[in-house]
């Protein structure tokens, strides 16, 4: 026979594992922002199955670390045609809690980027 | 110098999961940049000068070599299995020079833009708003190169327009790797572009109605098309409404297209004596599984431009009766992954609420379209005299023989004078029916490739002449299926091809589609007056 005990924790189990779940999932997230008039840099190689399938596609993921008394920061990236597509931007839970542990000096940064498709 | 990247790929597929099909080369050629080169017409015959090198390695080798922009035809039309060319940086783009009109010409001259290949729809869109101008009309969306849509024949549903093909006043192509292998392509009796132009790209013109008719819809065959001159016209907007009216008003409209005698009224689209206008643009969706009182139309009424109107895109971003498959794919979405249940939705539901009204330009309201997942697309194209009792029979199929997870649709074109134009009738209605690719064995339904060849076999039998568009699903290797459609014509386009062109660069502009369709054909002892120019 199980103990009392056991069973509670059976039943508190599944419980907590969904709230976590659901705070670790609506804690990641991206949001994309897309040039209305823009015409993307085509790559026939991605064969993505998705918004960037053709397109040529720049990922930035990394983690930025700031100084002390730096409080803000620039990445500079570089589009030949000289303006961006589309931009996405990810959130994920870890990133967030990177940033909070650290009193906002690390940032995690994942990026996905399209550059305009060059013209005169 | 322009350069090209190769890519030793192994296979290739289309931009809608059609293929994959083997391939053992992809080019990619890059102009030469704009601080080393500043004049367009240098880097124009630079590159120029790239395709011919690639053309010259391609003939030494024994192999065949085709271009092709955004990959949006499904049918294997743009397919080579020996060297592909991926042209779309090749996007230069001009107006034309007073000196550079022909004195015949009955063109406006501030209407004609001269377009490298790989422009897409959605740059020109913008290149010529920013002049004041507007192509006259484009297929559903803006993602294809001028070069494809002209070459395969590219429509919407502008009912007095035509297709985009129906635009072009001019046609440069490079034919081989030789220093007359660069040739521009005119109508002897429409000439527009006179000999400074053409020395400026370093062709030889040749004015000839019937070669330029046979060129116009080459499925990239008769040459690597490099540049096109395009006839626009001032800008103008488009109001769009999708309205559902009763079944029997819309098949009569597609039958007789009288708007102006029919009962079929838009609030404010009508005269000052009350009579209904006639759209620029008219369009049905059908379910052919439902046998609804009612089917959903798209309309659209030709206006001049203004400034100042609402943006349209928000709207048209999230509207559902535009491209077809945006629509089905929009129904299809819970169900993906169960071509049964879809089918079984299919069969129990009607179309969903209509968009609201909207203003825009052509490019604002045939806005992006995005990746649908793998999709397959069939076209026929039959007199609109003939529309309701082809739709009655192709929805039949689908019920009877089927069922298939797809959508129908209905446009309606102007005849086209390109030899090979499937918009070949007075005013063709193109049925269409768009969804998504099945696995026949494991839905246990009928095969995309059966559908197709029973498509033929229903019109043929009920005596309905048609055609097929060439970028879509089909079966192309159906007997007689090119005669049957185009009659002379067919052979017409072949002399042609063979006068223009060497066996062996015919040989190298072929492809498996070519073949299939029997169009590869040489014709070796075709006047060499259909090449020449008319004088």
């Amino acid at each position: 026979m199980e103990s009392p005990a056991i069973s509670n924790k059976k039943v508190i189990h599944p419980f907590v594992v969904t709230i976590l779940l659901s705070l670790l999932l609506s804690s990641c997230y991206s949001v994309r922002l897309m040039n209305k008039n823009g015409i993307p840099e085509p790559d026939p190689l991605n064969t993505s199955e998705d918004f960037y399938r053709g397109k040529r596609v720049h990922v930035l993921d990394t983690v930025i670390t700031l100084k002390p008394v730096e409080g803000e920061f620039y990445l500079i990236e570089r589009c030949a045609s000289g303006g961006f597509y589309s931009f996405e931007y990810k959130v994920t839970f870890g990133g967030v809690l990177l940033n909070v542990i650290t009193f906002g000096k690390k940032r995690q940064v994942k990026i996905k980027y399209v550059c305009l498709k060059q013209s005169d | 110098m322009a350069t090209t990247v190769k890519h030793e790929i192994g296979s290739w597929d289309t931009f809608h999961n059609n293929g994959p099909f083997p391939t053992k080369v992809l080019y990619e050629t890059l102009l030469e940049a704009k601080g080393n080169m500043p004049s367009i017409t240098d880097r124009y015959n630079d590159a120029a000068a790239e395709i011919q090198r690639l053309i010259q390695l391609a003939l030494s080798n024994r192999e065949g070599f085709r271009a092709y922009g955004s990959a949006w035809s499904m049918s294997h039309i743009a397919h080579q299995k020996d060297n592909m060319h991926f042209n779309t940086a090749m996007n230069l783009k001009r107006t034309i020079d007073v000196d550079e009109l022909h004195p015949n010409a009955t063109y406006v001259r501030e209407n004609l833009f001269f377009f490298e290949c790989g422009n897409i729809i959605k740059e020109i869109n913008q290149f010529l708003f920013d002049n004041g101008k507007s192509l006259k009309t484009t297929g559903a969306s803006n993602g294809q190169t001028i070069a494809g849509c002209v070459s395969t024949g590219v429509h919407g549903s502008a009912l007095d327009v035509g297709s985009v093909q129906d635009s072009v006043v001019g046609i440069n192509l490079i034919i081989g790797a030789g220093i007359d292998d660069i040739v521009y392509l005119e109508r002897h009796t429409r000439p527009a572009l006179n000999d400074v132009f053409a020395s400026r790209i370093k062709a030889r013109i040749i004015r000839n109605d019937d070669l330029f008719k046979a060129a116009l819809v080459s499925l990239g065959s008769f040459g690597f098309i490099h540049g096109i001159t395009v006839e626009a016209e001032n800008r103008f907007l488009l109001n769009r409404y999708v309205k559902r009216i009763s079944k029997d008003k819309a098949l009569q409209l597609a039958q007789t297209l009288a708007f102006e005698d029919a009962d079929f009224v838009v609030e404010g689209e009508t005269d000052a004596g009350g009579k209904p206008l006639r759209p620029y643009h008219y369009k049905i969706f059908i379910n052919p599984y439902v046998n609804d009182t009612e089917y959903v139309v798209e309309a659209m009424y030709k206006k001049p431009y203004r400034s100042g109107y609402p943006d349209p895109v928000p709207r048209i971003k999230t509207a559902i009766y535009r491209d077809l498959i945006l629509l089905f794919t929009s129904i299809a979405e819970r169900f993906r992954n169960s071509i049964p249940s879809l089918i079984r939705l299919l069969q129990t539901s009607v179309l969903p609420p209509v968009d609201l009204q909207v203003t825009g330009t052509i490019g604002e309201i045939f806005w992006d379209a995005g990746y649908q997942g793998p999709a397959y697309a069939c076209a026929v194209g039959v007199d609109s005299r003939d529309s309701p009792k082809a739709l009655e029979l192709l929805a039949n199929l689908a019920k009877n023989e089927g069922p298939i997870p797809g959508l129908y649709a209905m446009r309606f074109v102007r005849q086209s004078d390109a030899t090979l134009a499937f918009t070949r009738f007075p005013v063709t209605c193109m049925l269409e029916i768009d969804g998504l690719i099945w696995n026949p064995q494991r839905d246990n339904i009928i095969s995309l490739p059966q559908f197709c060849t029973r498509i033929i076999e229903v019109l043929q039998a009920n005596n309905i002449p048609f055609t097929i568009h060439w970028g879509k699903n089909a079966d192309w290797s159906f007997p007689g299926l090119i005669e049957h459609m185009y009659g002379a014509n067919a052979q017409q386009w072949k002399e042609c091809r063979s006068a223009l062109l060497k066996e062996e660069t015919a040989a190298l502009f072929s492809n498996r589609f070519l073949q299939d369709t029997g169009l590869s054909e040489y014709i070796v002892n075709a006047p060499l007056a259909l090449a020449a120019s008319v004088v």
